[in-house]
């Protein structure tokens, strides 16, 4: 799989005695984007924790960007993380810090840069998600929205090979998340880097990611076009895309109950 | 049946937890001392400083005020014995003076460390853990150890010895106060410091120290663990100051023990 950016092969995840991923298989091409849409709690954040190595499988393989991401050490997973964005479902923004200095965190930590580019690539990214004039706030001061923004300027700030979205449009408004959808295909186009997304807005993500893939009771049950994800043949996942009440996913909640 | 199987389950998945606690704590410390050689150019600029004045600065007052105190309350107790016995004083402060600077000292601000700053350490990071920024942490590419166990683990070993100094010599002073006020004991009696050796004073450092090094080791630990959301939080203060008080406290015996054993019982 030597063109998966992302590939992750018979995983298997528990917490306790809850299996969430049951054996799943999931490759993400290098310079495509993906999409991952399942019901609450299915164990979507927990693949993109398992691609980042910030949780272990308890089996399978998981290689990312070249690197067997399994059974390694932190110190190990250091130089590969750096290669890769992370915007976080509740945005993980470090509230000692100010908006400037989370966004210039990643390239701080990278190395490599001077203070001065480092200070003007920051200035352009927080310009673009429109957090102008707030470079120097606390993130306690934000609203949830322009956490959210902070969150994916951090994430975008490094040109990262592979960056990894989980909600990030979740809590914002219609025009607000098309302008941040704008913003990170931009941006996509711009790095050519490889995008798995994760989001519940089903509609919006359709409009930017190549496909979408859904996660089912720890199995991916579908993968396909995003543009006719609403006629997926799938009923589960036509149901799913298209918020109807009535349909096989109910069915299966009241068996399970 | 079903009841002794579900006892047993719970004694062994409670057995593999410890286990596994103790593993993980004996991790935290070592990447805690490995992380004092590697390059600290990841920490942020200043927290050095920072952590030095949280756990030193800001703890002054209450260590001075609950040592100043326990002195008074100790010499006071220590007094009226003696009064109902011989009447002689004249041992109080130097045998006073020798138990705090080998003993009570250190170990009365390490435990009044371990509550005050424990909690405050584990708070910080439990509610980093639960808020995700550790996982942040880690994606570019920064050991959470290195970057907030670290400057609070050098920080923590500094001023508990600073700490220690400063309560032990509260304590006295207090004690001696008392001592004259309410039982007439003179000054020049009670203030000797000739039966103080050198190893007494070795004594209190490596007390101070091994304490200002669990500390924050424990309630980093504790806070690393920290799961869920406030809950989670609440729960990692809760036993970063059990954790850290008992460590105080088995420490203090051990160090006691080998003290006794390599000066042969002459402390």
């Amino acid at each position: 799989m030597s063109d998966a950016a992302i590939h992750i092969h018979g995983v298997h995840k528990s917490y306790g005695r809850r299996e969430v991923l049951a054996g799943i298989s999931l490759d993400v091409p290098a310079g495509s984007r993906l999409g991952l849409i399942g019901p609450a709690a299915s164990g979507k954040s927990v693949i993109a924790k398992l691609a980042c190595g910030l949780e272990q499988p308890d089996k399978g393989e998981i290689i990312v960007l070249g690197e067997d991401m399994v059974g390694k050490r932190e110190v190990q997973l250091g130089p590969v993380r750096r290669r890769i964005g992370m915007l976080f479902q509740n945005y993980a923004l470090f509230d000692f810090l100010t908006v400037e200095r989370n966004v210039a965190f990643p390239l701080e930590q990278r190395g490599g840069m001077a203070a001065d580019e480092i200070k003007a690539k920051v200035t352009e990214r927080i310009k673009s998600v429109g957090l102008a004039g707030s470079e120097q706030k606390l993130t306690a001061e934000l609203s949830g929205g322009m956490k959210k923004r902070v969150g994916i300027a951090r994430a975008t700030v490094a040109d990262a090979e592979l960056v990894i979205y989980d909600e990030p449009t979740a809590g914002l408004d219609p025009v607000t998340t098309q302008k941040i959808y704008d913003l990170l295909t931009a941006d996509q186009v711009r790095t050519k880097a490889t995008v798995l997304a994760i989001s519940s807005d089903v509609v919006a993500l359709a409009q930017f990611v190549d496909e979408i893939a859904f996660l089912y009771q720890g199995h991916i049950i579908y993968r396909g076009p995003a543009a006719t994800i609403a006629d997926a043949p799938d009923p589960l996942v036509r149901q799913f895309v298209r918020g109807e009440l009535e349909g096989p996913l109910e069915d299966v909640r009241k068996a399970q109950t | 049946m079903k009841f002794l199987r579900t006892r047993i389950e719970r004694l062994g998945s409670g057995v593999l937890e410890t286990g596994r606690a103790a593993v993980e704590l004996w991790m935290v410390y070592v990447g805690t001392v490995a992380g004092l050689f590697r390059r600290g150019k990841n920490r942020p600029r200043g927290e050095l400083a920072r952590q030095m004045h949280a756990i030193g600065n800001k703890s002054l007052v209450f260590i001075i005020v609950t040592l100043g105190f326990i002195g008074m309350v100790m010499t006071y107790e220590a007094c009226m014995q003696l009064s109902r016995i011989t009447g002689d004083y004249s041992q109080v402060g130097s045998q006073f003076l020798r138990l705090i600077i080998s003993d009570f000292g250190p170990t009365l601000a390490g435990l009044m460390l371990a509550t005050r700053v424990g909690a405050g350490i584990a708070a910080e990071i439990g509610s980093m853990k639960v808020t995700e920024q550790i996982d942040a942490l880690r994606m570019s590419g920064v050991l959470p150890i290195d970057y907030l166990i670290v400057p609070r683990f050098i920080a923590s070993l500094v001023m508990t010895l600073m700490l220690s100094v400063i309560g032990a010599t509260v304590m006295y002073t207090a004690g001696g106060l008392t001592a004259q006020y309410s039982f007439g004991v003179n000054p020049n009696l009670y203030f000797d410091i000739s039966q103080i050796r050198p190893r007494h004073v070795i004594l209190m450092v490596i007390k101070a120290l091994s304490y200002g090094a669990a500390i924050p080791v424990v309630a980093g630990f504790c806070g690393l663990r920290a799961r869920g959301s406030s809950e989670g939080v609440g729960w990692a203060t809760t036993a970063a100051v059990i954790g850290g008080s008992f460590a105080v406290i088995i420490l203090d015996f051990l160090i006691s023990a080998a003290a006794l054993f390599l000066t042969g019982g002459d402390l």
